[in-house]
């Protein structure tokens, strides 16, 4: 499990969380916004699966800690379930990284789905109770993104692209 | 490499405590505020660049707009003129004998309020905190609890302010109180915000006269909003089986997920006047 010098240059990982985080600064509203994937959410977790040794816990508390500031939430609030979902994806990584795109997705709906709700039992806590059942849309719309992002991975690297990660 | 690091497990820990303690020092101590304005600082700029294609694309969009369709504004605009000509003379009117009533009264209008513009820039997630950020902040001299309003009514107030951005919470978020009463009878009342762009009339009692459609306008009577903005519109009355209140559900006028410009109502805090020595008595 050598870091590759090439699917995983600290550029090509900055560079991709940053996109992440600018794509959140985009003013969505109405069904857009409740639809949005948590772009940083799966940034983190890609770079979990694919460069546990670079990207885990500290890279997601700050990115949980970027993501409350962006939804005016309590500071936590994102970053604790981004850290349970970098934990389950170190947990079942050997696992993921054996199927293709589809099913990879599939296996990490679960994940989204216990991220969301621990988002939203800290968020009630806190003092901000959740208010619509479209809190849950972005768990289907984080694994369709994730779908995307690794099918269109795996287009552009080749079949090849799991064994160098 | 890996032999010296702590398991996965003991690391989650470490950070869910770290994590935990991010929340109890943010919600109970108001202690990360420094970081949230550091943040702020950061991504401004980007917020602000990142609007640029949507204006370019609705201007563009305008821009194409078809003939035809702007010939059949321009009549629509006409007639809803000629319309608005007659209510304005009404209105005139309607101050003018507003304005005597004030005087038998002897009510006071809030001295020295003035107009901020500002437009939206961002929005957070709906079900979080309902909240939307502006571009004008402490430098235009806002600060913290300041009503906003668009064309149409109430938007919220402002929560958070930093240097050139601030952040509103909406009348719709939840626990948010607004005092208000109802134009058409005059009762007083209080609207609490119950999330997903719905309001409710709290703690009317069961033989209280509001019906569907009464509209409902800021009291003024704590001193945060002026009076007389509209709030909501009332939308469903049912009577409670269990509590000696009704429930009434309301919907926001202001165009909460719509609005791009709005108002902040900037009111100098009230001074009190205090008579001058007389000043004869020059060294």
């Amino acid at each position: 499990m050598s870091a590759a010098p090439t699917s995983g240059s600290w550029r090509r990982i900055l560079g991709s969380l940053t996109l992440a985080l600018l794509l959140e600064q985009l003013p969505w509203s109405g069904w857009a916004l409740a639809l949005r994937p948590d772009f940083l959410l799966i940034g983190v977790l890609f770079w979990t699966l694919h460069q546990p040794a670079r990207i885990s816990f500290g890279a997601a508390f700050l990115a949980g800690l970027l993501a409350d500031f962006q939804n005016g939430g309590v500071f936590g609030q994102h970053a604790m379930p981004y850290v349970v979902g970098v934990y389950l994806v170190l947990i079942f990584r050997l696992r993921l990284l054996q199927f293709d795109p589809l099913r990879q997705a599939a296996q990490l709906l679960p994940m989204f789905l216990l991220v969301q709700l621990l988002l939203l039992l800290i968020g009630w806590l806190a003092g901000n109770p959740p208010s619509d059942w479209s809190v849950m849309l972005p768990v289907a719309s984080n694994s369709m993104m994730w779908l995307v992002l690794v099918g269109v991975l795996r287009l552009w690297h080749g079949k090849g692209m799991q064994d160098r990660a | 490499m890996f032999a010296r690091q702590l398991g996965a497990t003991a690391r989650l820990l470490i950070w869910l405590l770290v994590g935990l303690a991010c929340v109890i020092a943010d919600s109970r101590y108001h202690a990360l505020e420094g970081l949230r304005s550091g943040f702020s600082l950061l991504l401004q700029p980007v917020r602000e660049t990142l609007r640029v294609p949507a204006d370019v694309a609705t201007e563009l969009g305008g821009f194409f707009t078809r003939h035809r369709l702007l010939q059949n504004e321009r009549d629509a605009l006409r007639i809803e003129r000629a319309s608005l000509l007659a209510s304005v003379h009404a209105g005139r009117e309607i101050s003018r004998e507003n304005a005597e009533l004030r005087a038998l009264l002897k009510l006071q209008t809030r001295p020295g309020q003035q107009l901020v513009h500002a437009a939206m820039l961002y929005r957070g997630h709906d079900w979080f905190a309902q909240q939307l950020v502006l571009d004008q902040g402490g430098r235009a001299k806002l600060r913290p609890g300041l009503p906003v309003v668009d064309a149409s009514g109430l938007v919220g107030q402002l929560s958070q302010v930093y240097a050139s951005s601030s952040e509103v919470t909406l009348v719709s978020s939840p626990n948010q109180l607004t005092p208000v009463f109802i134009e058409r009878t005059g009762q007083r009342g209080l609207v609490e915000g119950s999330g997903r762009g719905v309001l409710e009339l709290k703690y009317m009692p069961g033989n209280a006269d509001v019906r569907v459609n009464d509209r409902l306008m800021t009291s003024g009577i704590d001193r945060v909003y002026p009076a007389g903005i509209p709030v909501a519109r009332v939308t469903r009355v049912t009577h409670s089986q269990s509590g000696p209140y009704l429930r009434v559900a309301c919907a926001p006028l202001a165009g909460l997920d719509r609005a791009r410009a709005v108002l902040v109502l900037r009111a100098d805090p009230p001074v009190v006047q205090t008579p001058l020595p007389p000043k004869d008595k020059k060294p």
